[in-house]
């Protein structure tokens, strides 16, 4: 009854997305961005701008199947700023990508770790609730991780985090008080991070 | 801020950085203990039998399994402050070392032990000065890993600093293995476990908090 539900709401995403989504950094550019970013730590501005760039654009296509659409582009802007903070960190003998994914899960546990601490928290104005496509991609991996979750979890946040109703219009729809839709939200969105927490490679 | 204004903000003046070497943060680990030790030592802090004792095989056993929990706990901590490594099967790794110390304490009790009261062989009173003394001793162990993890960048900071507490409560409690005077292997078990777990279980609720990467 549940996958009913997801499918209803959130239709599986189709070949292409699906193709999207085992996009990995260390496929698209398994060295260049090695090298760019052992350049960047040796204080080469144009190296590092070209990698930032880059990076952005696999970050959003990362977070656009992981965050509803209002979150995106703050867990980019936020992992960015981690990358900057601990580009010492990356070790030029290893691959990139594992260590560009770990930061972004990092940051995309942190940012549905937020979502939970306000569960009905103002959804910025990019949440269109008829945004049917937007919200299928947005939420590709998001949908079979909520599968994990109690129903009445995973209704109320794909009702309120990813279709951008109001508490008080899910109630309605849910048929639960709206502190018991708040509730789910809460406790589903920590229950989904410590399960991604848990998970070594989340896809 | 839109993410273009963000990356031309972030690469305008890039400074080179000095990049992490594990094989630093291992050196001065072991510097850290080396001196440690060796104040200990010079403070005239040795067990007075030493030179009868170094050869028994309760202590062998103490300060050689000690030894190894501490290198192994060391190791999988500095390996967990990095973003793309896995902690657990590191943290698995050393409690089975744990476990197997223990067990292998059965078989170096000095003869005798076995015969005596249990409240006389676990000696409380002297138990309980022996774990604070660990915790002492592991305080700047502990806050060495604090300061590597959090210039580090742990994508599991808890993982990260119940490994730190570990490795810390495990150098501290080899460091007093060289002046605690009691030979049973029971009574090293409770106490030294007492004592690193403090150090563990302080670490997994310091380390962590206002972490952010």
């Amino acid at each position: 009854m549940q996958s009913e539900f997801l499918s209803r709401l959130m239709p599986r995403p189709s070949l292409d997305a699906a193709r999207v989504s085992r996009e990995r950094p260390a496929r698209t550019a398994p060295d260049e961005w090695g090298q760019l970013m052992a350049a960047a730590q040796d204080g080469h501005g144009g190296a590092y701008r070209r990698l930032l760039a880059e990076m952005s654009a696999w970050l959003t296509r990362y977070f656009t199947r992981r965050l509803p659409a209002g979150e995106v582009d703050d867990a980019v802007q936020e992992t960015l700023m981690a990358v900057h903070r601990r580009r010492h960190t990356y070790d030029p003998r290893f691959p990139f990508g594992p260590w560009l994914a770990a930061i972004a899960k990092n940051k995309w546990v942190d940012q549905l770790r937020s979502l939970a601490r306000h569960p009905d928290g103002e959804l910025s104005d990019d949440v269109a609730v008829g945004d049917h496509e937007a919200s299928v991609v947005s939420t590709s991996v998001l949908a079979t991780l909520l599968e994990a979750l109690r129903p009445a979890q995973a209704q109320a946040i794909l009702l309120v985090k990813v279709q951008g109703y109001s508490v008080e219009e899910a109630s309605s729809r849910i048929g639960l008080s709206p502190s018991a839709v708040k509730m789910n939200i809460h406790r589903g969105l920590t229950r989904l991070t410590a399960l991604i927490e848990k998970t070594p490679d989340v896809e | 801020m839109s993410n273009d204004a963000l990356i031309a903000e972030l690469s305008s003046g890039l400074a080179p950085v000095r990049r992490r070497s594990v094989a630093r943060e291992g050196a001065l680990l072991l510097a850290l203990c080396g001196m440690e030790l060796s104040l200990f030592l010079a403070m005239g802090a040795m067990r007075p039998d030493m030179n009868h004792a170094a050869d028994s095989p309760y202590l062998m056993w103490r300060v050689g399994s000690l030894a190894c929990l501490a290198v192994t706990a060391c190791a999988v901590a500095i390996h967990s402050f990095s973003p793309a490594a896995r902690t657990r099967p590191g943290l698995t790794l050393a409690g089975t070392l744990a476990a197997a110390a223990i067990v292998a304490g059965v078989f170096v009790a000095p003869s005798g032990t076995a015969h005596r009261a249990l409240l006389d062989r676990l000696d409380p009173a002297s138990g309980i000065v022996c774990a604070t003394s660990i915790v002492v001793l592991s305080l700047p162990v502990m806050a060495l890993l604090g300061a590597l993890m959090r210039r580090a960048a742990p994508t599991e900071p808890r993982l990260s600093a119940l490994a730190a507490g570990l490795a810390a409560g495990t150098c501290g409690a080899f460091v007093f293995a060289f002046c605690c005077p009691f030979n049973d292997p029971l009574y090293a078990v409770v106490w030294y476990s007492i004592g690193c777990g403090a150090v563990t279980a302080a670490a997994r609720w310091c380390l962590p908090r206002r972490f952010r990467l």
